[in-house]
Order: C-alpha cells, then sequence, then structure tokens
C-alpha cells in the first residue's frame, strides 16, 4: 500500500550450489539452509551503498559456502529492495521472518530503516546485525538486546575526524548535512567536538534526502567564511554536491572535510573528489593479514579493490559467522550470548563486540582523497590512524568526554 | 445479507488456517479496507472526491502512535481517541474545502494532505520527521487486559472495528441523513432548494469519513509498530481513491473488496516484475471502461444472471 509504485520486489536465492555439495555428499536428505534475510535499498539516494553491501554478503556467503557453509549448513540469503522507505523495510523483514522463516538480518542501509525494525527484533526472535547504521542511538537510547553493530557508527566515524581536526591549523567550520537522523546526529557531535577543539562553528545548513541541486548550499557556505566545512552526506546527494562544489571551485576556498570518504563517490565524480579529507570505516590499503587475503581474493573474483561499505559490511558477514560458529546455533538467544564480548580479528583489525551496548569496538582512519601517478581514479589514503580505546565511545553514549 | 453472514464466519474463522505471514496480509487488508470504505461515504455517497484521504489516515496513525507512545493509555482508548482526534480535525478541514465545489474541492483536500505532510516532515518532537515513530507499543488494558498484543488477538480487534464501521455506515447511508447525501450527489442545487443546509451536510460527511479513515490510521500504527510520512503521501491518497473505484464506489461493501484486491495484486504482481504499477494500471483502465461498478458491481450482476 504505501509502497512507492516503483519498488520492485526481487527475491534472489543464493544458495543451490553449496547445498547440494553439503547436503549430496553426506546423506540424501537436504540440509536445511541458514537463511539471512537481507532486506537492502537497492534504488533511490542510498541505492548505491545498499549495491556495496549486498556485494559483500554475496561474496562472503560464496566463500563460506564455498568451504562447506556455517555449521555444516549452506548460508542462504534472502535479499528484497526496500528502496530506501522504513515501512517498507519493516514489512519486508516482516515477511522474511514469518514466511522464509528467517532468524538473522543485515544489510538494511539507512538509519532510520534500522531505527523501525529494532523494535520488531524481540517479537520476532530475530538477530540484527548492522553493516553500516550509523545513528549512534542505535546503540544509545535505542538499543535493544537482539541489535549488534560492528561497523564504525557515525560519531566513531566522526571522532576520527575530530582527533584530526585537533592537530590542524583551520579555526573557522561550517556544515553541511542530509537532512534525516544521521545528518543532524552526526552534525551534533561535530558541532561539539570541533568547539571542544577550540574552533568555531559557524552554522550549518541540511539539503533534504535526494536534492539535484547545492548551488545555494554552495553560496552560503562560501559566505560563512569558513575554512573548512564538514559534509555528511552520502550516495547521489554526496556526488551532486561534490561535482558542483568542484565547478564552484569551493574547495580553493574551504577545505572538504567528510565523516566518510566513500569511493563509490570518488569513482562517481573522479577529480572533483580530489583533496577531499575524511574518516573512512574501511579503507583497502589497510596493512593486516586478513584484510590482504580478503582484497586479494576480492580482485580476483571482481577484479578492483574493495571500497569502503564492502569492508564493513564484510567485517558484519565475518563476526555474525564468528558468531553462529561459537553458538553452534542459529537461535536468537545463543547468538546473542556468543555475541556479547566476541573478539574477532577481521579487515580491519582487532574488533571486540562488548557486552554493553554491543558496539564493537576497532580502529578509526582518516584518509586523503589523491591523484596517484599510474592510477586512473584518484584513492584514499589512510594519513592517521587511531586506536579502538580513543575512537569508541562510552557504553550507550554518543559523545566523548575528552 | 447471507453472503455477508458467510464472509463474516470466514473472517472470523481466518486464524485457525492461515499461516502468521497471511495473517499480516489480512490484517493489514482489513485495515486498508475500512479506510477504503471511509471513502466511500465522501466519494460513492456524496460525490466529493477526495485526493487526499492519507490526511485522515496519516492523522489517526500519528495520534495513536504518540498516545502509545507517550502515555499509559490502553491500546483501545488510544485507537478510539485517535479516531476522534481526526474527525474533529476534519471540520476544520472540511469547513474550508467546502467553499469550493468539483475539482476546486478535490484540489483543496490534496492541498491539506500536502500540507500535513511537510508537517510532519519537519515537526521532529511530535512525528518523528524522516525517522517516523518506531518501537509504536501495543499497550495492555483496559483491565488488564492483554489479547490486543497477541498476532490474532489484534487482528480481531481490527475485524470488530470493520465490522462495527461497517454496520455504522450501512445504518447511516439508509437513513435520513443519507438520502440527502445522495441528494447532494444527484442534485445539489435541487437539495439545496429543498431546504437542506448541503453545506453542513457535507462538512458532517467529511467529518465522519475523516473519523473512520482516523480509525484505521490508527489501527495501522500498533500493528506495524511504526509510522511515517509516506502514511501521509499524496501518492497513497491516490491508492486509496483507486481501491474505491476498483471495488465499486456507492456500495461501501466495494471498496473492501477494492482494498483487499490491490494488496493481493500488488503482492503477486511484483513477484514477477518490477513494474506492476504499470499492469495495474492497466487493469484500473479495464475497470474504469468495462466495469465502472467495480469488483463488487461485476459479483452482484453475475448473482443476477
Amino acid at each position: 500500500m504505501t509502497t512507492h509504485s516503483s519498488v520492485p520486489r526481487r527475491i534472489l536465492l543464493q544458495s543451490a550450489a553449496a547445498a547440494s555439495l553439503v547436503g549430496g555428499g553426506r546423506s540424501a536428505v537436504a540440509v536445511d539452509p541458514i537463511k539471512i534475510g537481507m532486506p537492502v535499498t537497492l534504488t533511490g539516494a542510498l541505492g548505491s551503498i545498499g549495491t556495496q553491501m549486498r556485494q559483500a554478503c554475496e561474496f562472503w556467503a560464496k566463500q563460506v559456502n564455498a568451504k562447506g557453509g556455517l555449521l555444516g549448513r549452506p548460508v542462504e540469503l534472502i535479499i528484497e529492495d526496500t528502496a530506501g522507505n522504513p515501512s517498507n523495510t519493516v514489512r519486508k523483514a516482516q515477511e522474511m521472518v514469518e514466511r522464509n522463516g528467517v532468524r538473522l538480518l543485515t544489510c538494511i542501509v539507512a538509519s532510520n530503516e534500522a531505527l523501525a525494525v529494532a523494535p520488531k527484533l524481540a517479537e520476532w526472535d530475530a538477530i540484527f546485525v548492522s553493516g553500516d547504521n550509523g545513528d549512534g542511538r542505535l546503540t544509545g537510547e535505542s538499543l535493544v538486546p537482539n541489535f549488534f553493530r560492528p561497523n564504525t557508527s557515525g560519531p566513531m566515524g566522526t571522532r576520527a575526524v575530530t582527533l584530526w581536526l585537533r592537530d590542524s591549523p583551520m579555526k573557522k567550520f561550517y556544515g553541511i548535512g542530509m537532512d534525516y537522523a544521521w545528518g543532524h546526529n552526526s552534525m551534533d557531535v561535530f558541532e561539539r567536538e570541533a568547539k571542544r577543539a577550540g574552533k568555531e562553528f559557524l552554522g550549518a545548513v541540511f539539503s533534504p534526502t535526494g536534492t539535484k541541486d547545492f548551488s545555494t548550499y554552495i553560496t552560503k557556505i562560501r559566505q560563512s567564511g569558513a575554512e573548512g566545512c564538514y559534509l555528511v552526506l552520502a550516495g547521489d546527494d554526496n556526488n551532486a554536491f561534490l561535482s558542483q562544489a568542484n565547478q564552484y571551485r569551493l574547495g580553493d576556498k574551504v577545505q572538504l572535510l567528510t565523516e566518510q570518504v566513500d569511493e563509490g563517490s570518488i569513482n562517481a565524480v573522479g577529480d572533483a573528489a580530489v583533496g577531499l579529507v575524511g574518516g573512512s570505516r574501511y579503507p583497502a590499503t589497510l596493512d593486516n593479514p586478513a584484510n590482504k587475503a580478503f582484497v586479494a581474493s576480492w580482485q580476483k573474483e571482481y577484479g578492483r579493490l574493495p571500497q569502503m561499505f564492502e569492508g564493513d559490511q564484510y567485517q558484519s558477514c565475518v563476526v555474525l559467522q564468528a558468531a553462529i560458529e561459537k553458538a553452534g546455533s542459529i537461535e536468537a538467544a545463543k547468538v546473542r550470548a556468543a555475541m556479547e564480548g566476541l573478539v574477532v580479528d577481521s579487515v580491519k583489525g582487532r574488533v571486540e563486540m562488548r557486552a554493553c551496548d554491543h558496539q564493537g569496538e576497532q580502529a578509526g582512519f582518516v584518509v586523503k582523497v589523491v591523484k596517484k601517478a599510474g592510477m586512473e581514479r584518484p584513492v584514499p589514503e589512510v594519513i592517521a590512524t587511531y586506536p579502538a580505546k580513543r575512537i569508541t565511545p562510552a557504553c550507550n553514549k554518543m559523545s566523548y568526554d575528552d | 445479507m447471507r453472503g455477508l453472514i458467510i464472509a463474516v464466519i470466514v473472517l472470523a474463522a481466518a486464524p485457525l488456517g492461515l499461516p502468521p505471514f497471511a495473517m499480516t496480509l489480512l490484517t493489514e487488508a482489513l485495515i486498508l479496507g475500512l479506510l477504503a470504505m471511509s471513502l466511500d461515504l465522501m466519494v460513492g455517497y456524496t460525490r466529493l472526491i477526495s485526493f487526499g484521504h492519507a490526511a485522515a489516515y496519516g492523522l489517526g496513525a500519528y495520534t495513536c502512535g504518540d498516545l502509545l507512545l507517550h502515555t499509559t493509555l490502553p491500546l483501545p482508548f488510544a485507537v478510539l481517541a485517535a479516531a476522534l482526534a481526526s474527525g474533529v480535525i476534519a471540520i476544520g478541514v472540511a469547513w474550508t474545502c467546502t467553499l469550493a465545489k468539483g475539482v476546486s474541492f478535490s484540489m483543496l483536500t490534496l492541498a491539506f494532505a500536502q500540507l500535513l505532510y511537510a508537517v510532519a516532515f519537519k515537526w521532529t518532537a511530535v512525528t518523528g520527521a524522516s525517522d517516523g515513530l518506531a518501537g509504536i507499543p501495543r499497550r495492555a488494558g483496559p483491565f488488564g487486559l492483554t489479547v490486543f498484543q497477541t498476532k490474532n488477538g489484534y487482528y480481531y480487534l481490527v475485524l470488530a472495528c470493520l465490522l462495527g464501521a461497517y454496520a455504522f455506515c450501512r445504518s447511516l447511508v439508509q437513513s435520513p441523513f443519507g438520502a440527502v447525501l445522495r441528494g447532494i450527489r444527484e442534485n445539489e442545487p435541487k437539495t439545496l432548494s429543498l431546504g437542506y443546509n448541503t453545506r453542513l451536510y457535507k462538512i458532517a460527511v467529511v467529518a465522519i469519513s475523516f473519523a473512520l479513515g482516523g480509525l484505521s490510521g490508527a489501527l495501522y500504527s500498533p500493528f506495524a509498530g511504526f509510522a511515517n510520512t509516506d502514511l501521509l503521501f499524496w501518492l497513497f491518497s491516490g491508492q486509496v481513491l483507486i481501491m474505491v473505484i476498483v471495488g465499486g464506489k456507492g456500495t461501501l461493501i466495494g471498496p473492501i473488496l477494492g482494498a483487499a484486491f490491490f494488496m493481493l495484486l500488488e503482492h503477486v504482481l511484483s513477484l514477477y516484475t518490477e513494474s506492476w504499477a504499470l499492469f495495474f494500471g492497466l487493469i484500473f483502465i479495464g475497470f474504469v471502461t468495462f466495469a465502472p461498478d467495480g469488483i463488487w458491481g461485476l459479483m452482484r450482476r453475475r448473482a443476477r444472471v
């Protein structure tokens, strides 16, 4: 009913190959697959992020199934497009639970979708493992027992940037954010952090999701007299802003900062992204054994480096996998118990799923987009790394004491 | 009449035979059916074409959601209070909208719904803006009654509301009040010249229609546990109008069938094609051209043959 009429209901089932391998080898009885529900935004403004996340899940499922599955059972992904609409997301997740018997959810793109789904988890007896949801409230005031966030949260992403900011010579800042939960949330954190670092925060503007023309916003940023401008934009909005900012030569006057540098937009806007400084939830250039193995097999599969949301979602999948293996079951209560306090060495290094607020403690990174010889497109280069203890806020908190 | 009793028995027995997901769909279909039926009072009986009936739904949904989130009011009372609130607000809306007639009336209803949509998008404290209201609880009570918290219990609450509303609408349209509404539909100047203050009647029917539409919205938000601005979007107003027309306007039962048909078709079509709306559009054109009486009209014609 309330669906936007363009919403497709795609069901892509992924399992078959492994199912026959595992089941056929041992007995004639088919092995019951582990179903993972993915109500993911594939169309609309955040579609590019959802596409990355879906690919990471598919890559992970393929890896797991090639090795004989999880607990000897194949992994089956149940994927449906939500078009970024929270009421769709709730309905589709409910359908997955009630009709397909799904007990594990992941890959929900927008924070407002995640906030809508979280209160339903107890009723569904299902676990939701976030792959990218940033809103601080999810592990704060809105935390529910069956929600886990192995990925970097919005406040954590901003934290990395503000730690970097303290050492920067710039004094005056302005901000532009998307006019929804994540945008306002991150901007609040940045404002507080900037002030704490002894900087001046001149104000912020918010653009509705799906804004195509940013010229009036760019004028406001220029006129503010700020040296740095903080961007909390994602997907198509981010691309539109960066391209237009480049046309207006905003970068010459103002250092553009962002909570997260997303390769999706670098690929979309090309050289217009050069000079952008920001946090990264996952830079593919990280130097650790798990990441090297991941990048190598990803490149073999897709012929390119993994992007930020791909790495972040992949880490969430790996955490979920570790929890299921530890629990020896996919029952919500057992997975929850296994997840609390779980430590995993994944693509971003050590992640600890702390029991108090279900947030994964992990390192934070700041990158700068640079043009490199021999590379077709600009790439994000790590310019600073901060340890997990400084990046992760106190339990149930969205802000920092120092 | 016998058909109606059979239908009620089948609906009452549905939880015994249907799997959980089918029950979720059926509950939603009944809620939408109530909304479509409430619009039928305006469209079918009074020829007041509203392009903004989502406003009634959204008002009910947000009011009920806020009541359940911020007060300890038991679920049935919150639902009734929300319905009442929509009806009362509708008096003001109707007073404004009935200043105009025909297309202008329709445009005013659309404008009002869009106004509410804009307000809902900005008034974070009350509506949660683009986040919407999440985690709307089904509060127990009154007297510690917990039956409505269960899936099937909630279904029976919805069914009871729908049947109650149907009985009310049916007696309304058969009453002298209903006769005046039909008079307005067929020939307003004549009705006016007979001494009826037609504007008052129109205001009354809009208020009743909004109260019942608000009732369905109020039932929706604790059902979904969630309310957001989509409930107020103009696209949704259009869909409700389609449900009424496809089902058969001016029949009360028809729009309920239309709503169920719309939901079912969306569900089935979207399994096979991404452009399900295109096919639905064709079906809609088919109905308007070849069966202007809608589904209910077709069923009755069959019964007579």
